[in-house]
């Protein structure tokens, strides 16, 4: 240890933030003792732990680090900041993990009503929230939020803003997500799709979000590249664009300060609209935009070739900025929403087909001069399947926003099929090719603990997709014909109960689509694992074994 | 309750006659950028920025 002149002192960051979560541990014993209801107070009693922990830690953290904070440079090096993108990519396997299995859950329960339990806490309506927000919000989110950190400091050449900001940010994130997830357990909910946290949840991944802007901003302003890497565009869109929506479809008035129920600010077909312009951009730029980062860099990066067109990565860009954001009122074909509002989405989600097009093949053609990669490496093939399932699942938005389709695909479970080919096929895939590739390069090992096993998590994973997908079809559209078949009187053909009845069979291939889906998770959890265990000689007989097989 | 109006009025001409304009302007210069000749080596390099080890 080289013994420093200067004295120990706390930074101005260490010392605030300790005394702010010190006195937020207070106010939030105070809020719980107080508290109308009982989610509310668990929460708040959640808060001050949380609190007291977060200003106890930093302390710790303090007394044991040494007196100058980490340098910026280590000969000449950029010295990365990997510790909360570490943290991020460990939280995204087990929030994925969690969410799949809810997912398997809420299925069987939709085959097998039984399994609802006849118990509030695990009733399919608020299960469903949970997985959902689990998979978007939370395996997605620290996907985002690992690679984001990641790729920044790389293509900026220079390490993370902060010293703890960055560990705000993950950790605010994921209290966030636990509060989030048990509060739609104990019922807690303002009934918006996607966005379903209270009041306090939402202001508090507010204060998150605006440090994780900052975090990024600031990084990018502190660049030593001169050019801004299309990836980073992305990213950036993705924290701006949610932190508007968030704000907008949030603006809630509590009942209470000191309990969980609020109102929501608009009314009627203008809070369904609104509701829709946020639902639709979460789509757009948290699981479009954010992931599209990813495939930016990571495509290129593994497939060592550079982006195919970097002129039409621009065009990409601003073209899915311009366009995507009008297209929310296709999801509300047919109700009281103006019906010129209805058609404007419609014609913006058409045109939304060039955009996501145009990025699918500067995402696969980047493989031009190493398509033969696709053979032996399963994680590219993981991320190149991931850019095809974004082109496939593009194709049929568009196509399901028009009018006449919409009338027979809306509230069936084609929808569903839709969103499934889209968040299993593009944005799980590109997440775990993502996290395939991350996870070794942030714990210096060479490759992966084992690529065979990536090859089994590709391949059950990819037929549990497409049992998944094509079942919803079959299911949607039969579900939609039913419900539109008129007998030789003009009476409706068929009741409710018998559509219900119609759908079982698929229901359960769906579940089992699903349980496959899961499977080919945990075997990507063990291989990380064993990567991060592994010892560099333990990895090197692996692949020695390999190339003797 | 009319001067909400009127602000509302001259706020909606607004954004339908000025922003539309700017939008499409905006993208069109993005695009000729994008297209520009003597871009070509700025994007040629940064294309390959994900392959640069440190």
């Amino acid at each position: 240890m080289q013994q420093t002149q200067s004295t120990k002192w706390m930074t101005h960051g260490e010392a605030g933030l300790m005394l702010f979560f010190a006195m937020a541990a207070f106010v939030c014993a105070f809020a719980a003792a107080k508290a109308l209801d009982a989610p509310f107070a668990f929460h708040a009693s959640l808060a001050a732990v949380a609190s007291g922990v977060a200003s106890f830690a930093i302390m710790n953290r303090y007394l044991d680090r040494p007196a100058s904070l980490p340098p910026e440079e280590i000969s000449g090096k950029p010295n990365y900041n990997l510790g909360p993108i570490k943290f991020a990519s460990f939280m995204a396997m087990f929030w994925g993990i969690a969410g799949f299995a809810v997912g398997l859950l809420i299925a069987s329960q939709l085959a097998w009503p039984l399994l609802n339990l006849d118990l509030p806490w695990t009733s399919f309506g608020r299960l469903r929230p949970l997985h959902t927000s689990a998979v978007i919000f939370a395996f997605g989110g620290n996907v985002l939020i690992a690679t984001s950190f990641y790729v920044v400091q790389r293509t900026c050449r220079t390490r993370l803003v902060g010293d703890l900001a960055p560990w705000f940010v993950v950790l605010g994130y994921n209290f966030f997500i636990v509060i989030a997830g048990t509060g739609y357990l104990l019922g807690v909910t303002q009934s918006k799709e996607y966005a379903e946290p209270e009041w306090y949840a939402d202001l508090w991944l507010t204060i998150v979000w605006v440090v994780y802007l900052v975090v990024f901003v600031m990084t990018l302003v502190k660049r030593k590249e001169p050019h801004i890497f299309v990836a980073n565009w992305f990213y950036l869109a993705f924290i701006v664009t949610i932190a508007v929506l968030h704000l907008g479809n949030n603006l809630a008035l509590p009942v209470s300060l000191l309990g969980s129920k609020s109102y929501i600010a608009w009314a009627g077909v203008q809070d369904a609209m609104f509701q829709w312009w946020y639902g639709h951009n979460a789509v757009g730029f948290f699981l479009t935009a954010g992931f599209l980062a990813i495939m930016y860099y990571f495509i290129p990066k593994r497939a060592e070739r550079p982006v195919y067109s970097y002129r039409l990565s621009i065009i990409h860009f601003w073209s899915l900025i311009f366009l995507y954001i009008w297209a929310g009122p296709h999801h509300l074909h047919y109700t009281a929403l103006p019906d010129w509002t209805q058609t404007l989405g419609m014609t913006f989600s058409v045109m939304l087909w060039m955009p996501s097009w145009g990025g699918m093949i500067n995402g696969l053609m980047t493989l031009s001069g190493a398509w033969d990669k696709l053979r032996t490496d399963p994680v590219l093939r993981m991320l190149v399947v991931s850019v095809a399932f974004y082109g496939m699942s593009t194709f049929e938005g568009p196509l399901m926003s028009i009018k006449v389709v919409n009338s027979l695909s809306h509230y069936t479970d084609w929808t569903i099929g839709h969103v499934h080919s889209g968040a299993l096929g593009w944005v799980g895939f590109v997440s775990f090719g993502a996290l395939y590739c991350l996870v070794p390069w942030l714990w210096g090992r060479k490759e992966l603990y084992s690529l065979k096993l990536v090859n089994w998590h590709f391949w059950i994973s990819t037929i549990g997709i497409v049992l998944y997908i094509s079942a919803m079809w079959v299911s949607g559209i039969l579900q939609g014909l039913m419900w539109r078949a008129y007998t030789s009187l003009g009476f409706l053909e068929y009741s409710f109960i018998e559509t219900v009845e119609a759908m079982h069979p698929f229901y359960v291939i769906r579940a089992a689509g699903g349980a496959l889906f899961l499977i080919g998770a945990l075997i990507m959890a063990y291989n990380l694992w064993m990567t991060v265990r592994a010892s560099e000689a333990d990895v090197g007989t692996e692949l020695a074994l390999q190339a003797a097989e | 309750m009319k001067a909400i109006l009127i602000v509302h009025n001259i706020a909606s001409d607004l954004v339908t006659s000025v922003w539309t304009p700017i939008f499409v302007g905006l993208f069109i210069a993005i695009v000729i950028y994008a297209l520009w000749p003597r871009n070509q080596a700025v994007f040629d390099q940064a294309s390959r920025m994900p392959l640069r080890e440190d």
